[in-house]
């Protein structure tokens, strides 16, 4: 079956004076689907996103939902769109219910529905019991969760998500995350939503997306499943070894000789390798001949993070 | 309606912030309570006048007694406004220099020195004498407004007195005649009308703040992805501003009439006033939230308008009025473009001179078209800064 596409951006360009916050940004997101923009802080992912829901114009390119732009005037097609900023942006003096028929309203939900919605909403996220609280009233977490499902209230079919996990406890976590997935395979009270969704946690993109862009400096790196993407780094596992800062490049040498992919990166070196449990001995064997001790020694598998290096040379975090 | 959603919002926000709706609502009757206490608490002013009588008391013809000095001092106290209250407050002194230490304090606003020939003066006019001139002296500080009042009545006093006791006819008589009610109206109620329309002025920071805290709040950005419009927005806003209007009037009014104020004309009109100017404040409260990012700088900008319309509209106290051009018999000043000018027309006619809705029409005419024009100027620059693609 052909995937459809729900959003499509074409050549996305903006500017902040000399500061060129996203170049050429060509994405297509697949209805249906959870997709990652994967980046560092200041990568131009919330730039993106603020493009792609229409509350920033580009400097050049366009946003196509369903095949049409999006644009200051036509309100219909932005109101396909639902999104959850990563600041909490809630009315202080409005109880959770309240909030969630007011913003329906705004989006010409009839009352009735919006509070159908609203409270299903808040029933799936665990603040039924906080309905008639004032927002100002709720912990850090609530009212992220609370954050979260004012984009969900007008039902929308692009449910935009700018760092969901950003302050969230483990359980509220947990419990977004699933949401969030649930959302785009129909499980749960709506229509199956599609999600983009920005984070500079790889294992928040690894966990939730079924196709990951990476970007950087607010230029699309790569784009492809997080599987897709951490295949091109090689097969098999990822041993990282300590050693000492003078020895590494020795290290290199004696164990280049067992294993062809090997690397340094901040006094460790990093072998990528099938069945590289099995060649452990021999490796440690090779640093002893070399005159090189080894010390804390880990195993993993390929991650995001090794993606974004390899394509950066730099670590999602620095 | 997301109008009518916006201004249940907008309601409910304000119920749940008791302190800003009571203070907004209590601060132009305070401003009541505040003129009624500068006018004595009687509604009108009384002076504070100071006399040093060094006149000497004469025997007369007939064998009577004549001390003009206290004959003057006593008319002096018997003066008194139509709810008889007394006009001055006259205190009997022996020493100028402590007198005139009392007037640089401002504790009276006059210090008559009355000489010791006086009587003597008044009874040779009496007796038909040849006219001979005395001193009276006046003191006091000529910046201080109380002193020409107070001089002026005590002159009138005087005069009166001296014009009863001389033979001779008065060359010019003066009549006065008031305008509507106005005999009859204390100081203070003649303040209220400005108040009135202050109670109303002062919605422009509650006006630009609402909306600026939806700005700084970020609530604008998610209401901005939403299919509501600017109109829809700030005219529910706005719609809830306007109820807030008539309750500060009506709060005014009942501060004001229980200090003793009663409108002269219909209050419905006054209050018609008071909805249709709070458009235009409103309208300009939107125009200062088009030019802010947070409530304390929406406060800051606030206050340019508020010195305009306070100061230059006749609302604190009254101004000369330059005309520009007359259309239709009505004379058009600079500051007509400033609604409160001709709010404080239209209350004074009202409730000072009892005015009915045909003599107030240019007036609410002028009201509504700047009202339209400051409102649909604030929803166009708020669209435009606030509500559009960046």
């Amino acid at each position: 079956m052909t995937a459809t596409t729900i959003l499509q951006t074409k050549n996305l360009t903006k500017r902040y004076g000399t500061l060129t916050a996203v170049e050429n940004l060509s994405l297509q997101v697949f209805e249906g689907q959870v997709f990652g923009l994967l980046g560092p802080n200041g990568a131009g992912k919330t730039t993106s996103i603020n493009m792609i829901c229409g509350l920033l114009k580009p400097d050049s390119g366009q946003v196509l939902i369903h095949g049409r732009p999006i644009n200051d005037h036509d309100a219909n097609i932005r109101a396909r769109v639902g999104v959850c900023p990563q600041n909490i942006v809630l009315w202080n003096t409005l109880t959770c219910l309240e909030q969630l028929e007011f913003i329906g309203e705004m989006y010409a939900v009839p009352r009735r529905v919006a509070r159908r919605r609203g409270e299903a909403l808040l029933e799936i996220m665990g603040l039924a019991d906080k309905r008639n609280k004032l927002a100002r009233t709720l912990s850090g977490g609530m009212q992220r969760r609370l954050n979260l499902i004012m984009a969900l209230v007008h039902d929308p079919d692009i449910l935009v998500l700018d760092e969901p996990e950003a302050g969230l406890d483990p359980q509220s976590r947990v419990l977004v995350r699933e949401y969030v997935q649930s959302l785009a395979r129909q499980a749960n009270t709506f229509r199956p939503k599609t999600v983009i969704l920005t984070t500079h946690n790889m294992d928040e993109a690894e966990r939730m997306a079924d196709r990951v862009a990476i970007i950087d400096h607010g230029k699309l790196l790569v784009v492809d499943t997080p599987e897709a993407l951490k295949r091109t780094m090689g097969e098999g596992d990822v041993l990282e070894i300590e050693v000492n800062g003078a020895s590494a490049e020795r290290g290199m040498a004696a164990v280049a000789l067992i294993v062809p992919e090997v690397s340094t990166r901040d006094h460790t070196l990093v072998i990528r390798a099938r069945g590289v449990v099995e060649m452990l001995p021999f490796i440690l064997d090779a640093l002893r001949g070399a005159d090189v001790h080894p010390g804390e020694v880990r195993l993993r598998a390929n991650t995001l993070e090794d993606v974004f290096i390899s394509l950066t040379g730099r670590r999602l975090r620095e | 309606m997301r109008l009518w959603s916006v201004f249940r919002k907008s309601a409910r926000e304000q119920k749940r912030d008791l302190m800003v709706l009571a203070l907004s609502l209590a601060f132009a009757p305070l401003f009541v309570v505040l003129y009624w206490m500068m006018t004595g608490g009687t509604g009108s002013t009384t002076y504070g006048v100071l006399v040093i009588n060094d006149d000497v008391s004469v025997m007369q013809a007939n064998g009577s007694t004549l001390s003009a000095g206290e004959d003057i001092l006593e008319a002096m106290r018997g003066l008194t406004y139509k709810n008889g209250s007394p006009l001055l407050r006259v205190s009997r002194v022996t020493d100028r220099a402590e007198a005139e230490a009392q007037l640089r304090n401002r504790g009276a606003a006059i210090l008559i020195i009355i000489p010791p020939d006086f009587s003597r003066i008044i009874r040779s006019t009496l007796e038909g004498g040849e006219p001979i001139t005395t001193l009276v002296t006046f003191v006091g500080d000529l910046t201080n407004p109380y002193y020409t009042l107070a001089a002026v009545t005590t002159m009138t006093v005087a005069d009166q007195y001296i014009q009863a006791a001389s033979p001779r006819p008065r060359l010019v008589e003066m009549i006065e005649i008031p305008l509507g009610a106005s005999a009859a109206r204390t100081e203070f109620e003649n303040y209220v009308p400005g108040l009135f329309v202050l109670s109303v002025i002062l919605l422009v920071f509650q006006a630009s703040m609402m909306v600026a805290r939806e700005i700084e709040g970020g609530t604008l950005r998610r209401l901005q992805l939403t299919r509501v419009t600017s109109f829809e927005l700030l005219g529910g806003i706005t719609a809830w501003l306007v109820v807030v209007a008539v309750a500060e009037v009506l709060v005014t009014f009942l501060t004001a009439w229980a200090c003793g104020f009663r409108s002269q004309g219909p209050l419905w009109i006054a209050v018609m006033v008071g909805i249709i100017t709070s458009f235009s404040i409103i309208g300009v409260g939107m125009i200062v939230a088009s030019f802010s990012k947070t409530v304390s700088q929406a406060f800051v900008i606030a206050n340019f308008p508020l010195g305009f319309f306070m100061f230059l509209t006749g609302a604190a106290f009254p101004l000369p009025r330059y005309t520009l051009l007359t259309i239709a018999g009505h004379a058009v000043g600079l500051t007509d473009i400033l609604p409160p000018t001709h709010a404080v027309v239209a209350l004074n006619k009202v409730l000072t001179l009892g005015a009915g809705l045909g003599d107030v029409a240019y007036e609410l005419g002028a009201l509504l078209i700047l009202s339209a024009m400051y409102f649909a100027m604030g929803v166009w620059l708020f669209k435009r800064t606030h509500m559009k693609a960046m």
